[in-house]
């Protein structure tokens, strides 16, 4: 019997009981479901932090008061990092940015302020604005969409200038060219130079409603670059081999500046992509394990259900089983066609879970954050669905042709 | 015809083929029972369904075998149908000895050698008239083009041509009967072997699929017919009347 029959009495069977087979679906779909919407989040958010790397450049690191996580696992760490590590200052930027000999750019930037910004009557609150010189328009490779990022003149002159972000422009400038309007930052005017290209949210959070101001201009007009506006330095090696060597010589000067002794431990922090990848993949790991329990569980649960009524069947076909065997159907022809029931029902039981988890993803897109479905989590939902289908399937088609002929045919059904 | 003695084989002899075929040509031996033993194991006790029974049928005939219920008449329809294989002596069936063979081979065998007709039709409710005689054919490996042809030409030959995309419950119950006679016949087997086919039908509708077995007959099938009924019995050319695991009568009616 050929696969392409044995198929077509597996769907005429389930087709057959089409409320059955569907109810008998629902742990499939909704293990299937879960499980893919999970995976298109985090490879989403992988995608995400590795065109954030790959726009920032491998080669680029960032070197700040603290390292994220490292120094703030618990109370003890955080109050000895806070000790131990100053707050970066001006005159380090000057010091490192003389002496580096393997850093290509080196910039400075300081952590945001929301802030009101005003245009007319417009008022947006809670912008982000942040200060930062004019060369991390390359290092964090900004895509400027209209205009222009703010030059070095401007911004060791402390010039009022403005490089904002997609939603700031359209909000405040719904109709007209942004560039060269004036836009109101806590009551201060400053002239908007350029735009950047629209980013759209990640955890749904927008990325498109931030100010870039001149560094200097920001400590002038939102005070000492400390604590909340604390300072921190963006740099890129000169070559892609020679990175490690470069935030080598950046930690060795560092070091050398603030006089530590060969034990003493760094009193800033450097931060490189790999940290940052590497971090990723150990919350994302935790999380992913953690989050794949329920989907599993429902898997479990869906294939125990499908054996279930593959059972009932085999017990409601118990005359059809003896008639096919009375008609020339060999154990394996039997076997086949309740495992390729199970199989069929199961598979598309995944291809509906992967088109719901495709629907959720594109609804979590538009509202949350990015999410990527690839064709591996295809594949692997829809193969781990079938293999539920074959485990499933196997005791009752094993029980089916195992039937005796005489007996089946002689079935009360 | 008279009955030809058969050398008796026992479970220890030699196993000797029997003389298919006459010294003129004429008359071939499809079926050849060799002391057919049945025994079921009835935990302490075993229980002989059948203790000895042989005979032979030739290509062409029409046989109907009876006996009350308890007889070992349908013991023996399973064996001749080759659902089960006998605990001791030799069947041979179509010039094969089925007595040996397995599942998979007795599978091989039904599906080439045996049309089953039912009391109860046995019909896939789900699948059209069309669809349930080309089953055999499927489990044959027939390809679906000639199997739509084969079974077309079946369902003719039982006049359910304009029936053919109907599906069991739009049927009578006659009509049903012929689907599963045409469903039996599609494969071209050596017996067509029904089991009180017109149990399930009124004494008119009965009448008809006894004259569509006549037919078959006349086409030259060989027919083997089980029934308590007489006189559907009566309709064959020979009975032979089964009681106690042992043949009591094979008369030549006709």
């Amino acid at each position: 019997m050929k696969l392409i029959e044995i198929l077509k009495v597996a769907l005429a069977a389930i087709w057959a009981h089409k409320l059955r087979s569907a109810l008998t679906l629902l742990g499939m779909i909704v293990g299937v479901t879960a499980f893919v919407t999970v995976v298109s989040l985090i490879q989403g958010f992988n995608v995400y932090i590795d065109e954030k790397i790959a726009n920032i450049g491998a080669k680029s690191f960032s070197i700040q008061r603290f390292i994220p996580f490292e120094d703030f696992k618990d109370t003890d760490t955080i109050a000895a990092a806070q000790r131990r590590n100053k707050e970066l200052t001006l005159d380090d930027y000057e010091y490192l940015k003389e002496r580096a000999t393997l850093i290509a750019k080196l910039g400075a930037k300081a952590r945001g302020t929301p802030s009101q910004i005003k245009r007319n009557d417009q008022v947006l609150d809670d912008v982000f604005v942040t200060g930062a010189t004019a060369n991390t328009v390359d290092i964090e490779n900004r895509n400027v969409e209209n205009g222009r990022f703010f030059g070095d003149t401007e911004a060791e002159g402390a010039a009022r200038v403005a490089y904002v972000g997609a939603d700031i422009a359209t909000k405040l400038f719904p109709a007209g060219n942004p560039i060269g309007g004036e836009i109101d930052i806590r009551g201060l005017p400053y002239r908007v130079v350029g735009v950047e290209a629209v980013k759209g949210t990640v955890f749904g959070v927008p990325q498109d409603s931030f100010v870039v101001i001149p560094l200097k201009t920001y400590q002038l007009d939102f005070g000492p670059l400390i604590r909340q506006r604390s300072l921190y330095f963006l740099a890129t090696s000169k070559t892609d081999q020679g990175f490690s060597d470069a935030v080598e010589e950046a930690r060795f000067l560092l070091r050398a500046r603030g006089k530590l002794g060969p034990n003493e431990k760094d009193n800033f922090g450097i931060v490189t992509p790999d940290a940052i990848t590497g971090l990723r993949d150990r919350i994302f790991g935790t999380f992913f394990i953690v989050a794949m329990v329920v989907p599993s569980i429902a898997l479990v649960v869906g294939a125990i259900v499908i054996m279930n009524i593959m059972l009932v069947s085999v017990t409601e076909r118990t005359k059809e089983i003896g008639l096919r065997k009375s008609l020339g159907a060999r154990r394996v022809d039997i076997l086949k066609q309740f495992l390729t029931e199970a199989v069929t029902l199961a598979t598309i039981g995944g291809m509906i879970g992967v088109f719901l988890a495709w629907i959720v993803g594109k609804i979590m897109t538009v509202i949350f954050m990015q999410t990527y479905l690839s064709v591996f989590a295809i594949a692997g939902a829809i193969g781990v669905s079938a293999l539920a289908g074959v485990i499933s399937g196997l005791f009752p088609a094993w029980k089916a042709a195992g039937l005796d002929p005489i007996e089946a045919l002689r079935a009360d059904t | 015809m008279t009955e030809t003695p058969i050398a008796t084989a026992t479970a220890t002899s030699v196993v000797t083929k029997p003389n298919l075929v006459s010294p003129d040509g004429k008359i071939q031996v499809l079926i050849a029972m060799q002391n057919i033993w049945k025994t079921y194991d009835m935990g302490a006790e075993k229980v002989h369904a059948l203790h000895g029974v042989s005979f032979e049928v030739h290509r062409g005939e029409y046989v109907a075998i009876t006996g009350p219920s308890g007889s070992g008449k349908s013991t023996l329809m399973n064996l001749i149908g080759c659902l089960d294989t006998p605990s001791q002596g030799d069947y041979w069936l179509n010039g094969k000895n089925v007595s040996e063979m397995d599942d998979d081979e007795l599978a091989r065998i039904r599906n080439q050698e045996v049309g089953f007709v039912f009391q109860t039709f046995n019909l896939l409710a789900r699948a059209t008239a069309l669809h349930n005689v080309e089953l055999p054919l499927i489990y044959g490996g027939i390809p679906s083009a000639k199997r739509h042809e084969m079974a077309k030409q079946a369902l003719g030959e039982v006049d359910l041509t304009d029936r053919m995309m109907h599906r069991p419950n739009e049927l009578s119950g006659g009509q049903r009967q012929r689907v599963a006679i045409a469903r039996a016949l599609v494969n071209h087997p050596s017996i067509l072997l029904a089991d009180e086919p017109t149990g399930a039908l009124d004494t008119a509708t009965s009448y008809d699929i006894m004259n569509l077995f006549e037919k078959l007959h006349e086409d030259g099938n060989t027919i083997i017919l089980v029934t308590h009924e007489h006189d559907i019995a009566a309709r064959a050319h020979r009975v032979i009347s089964i009681r106690d695991g042992l043949i009591e009568k094979d008369e030549q009616i006709k």
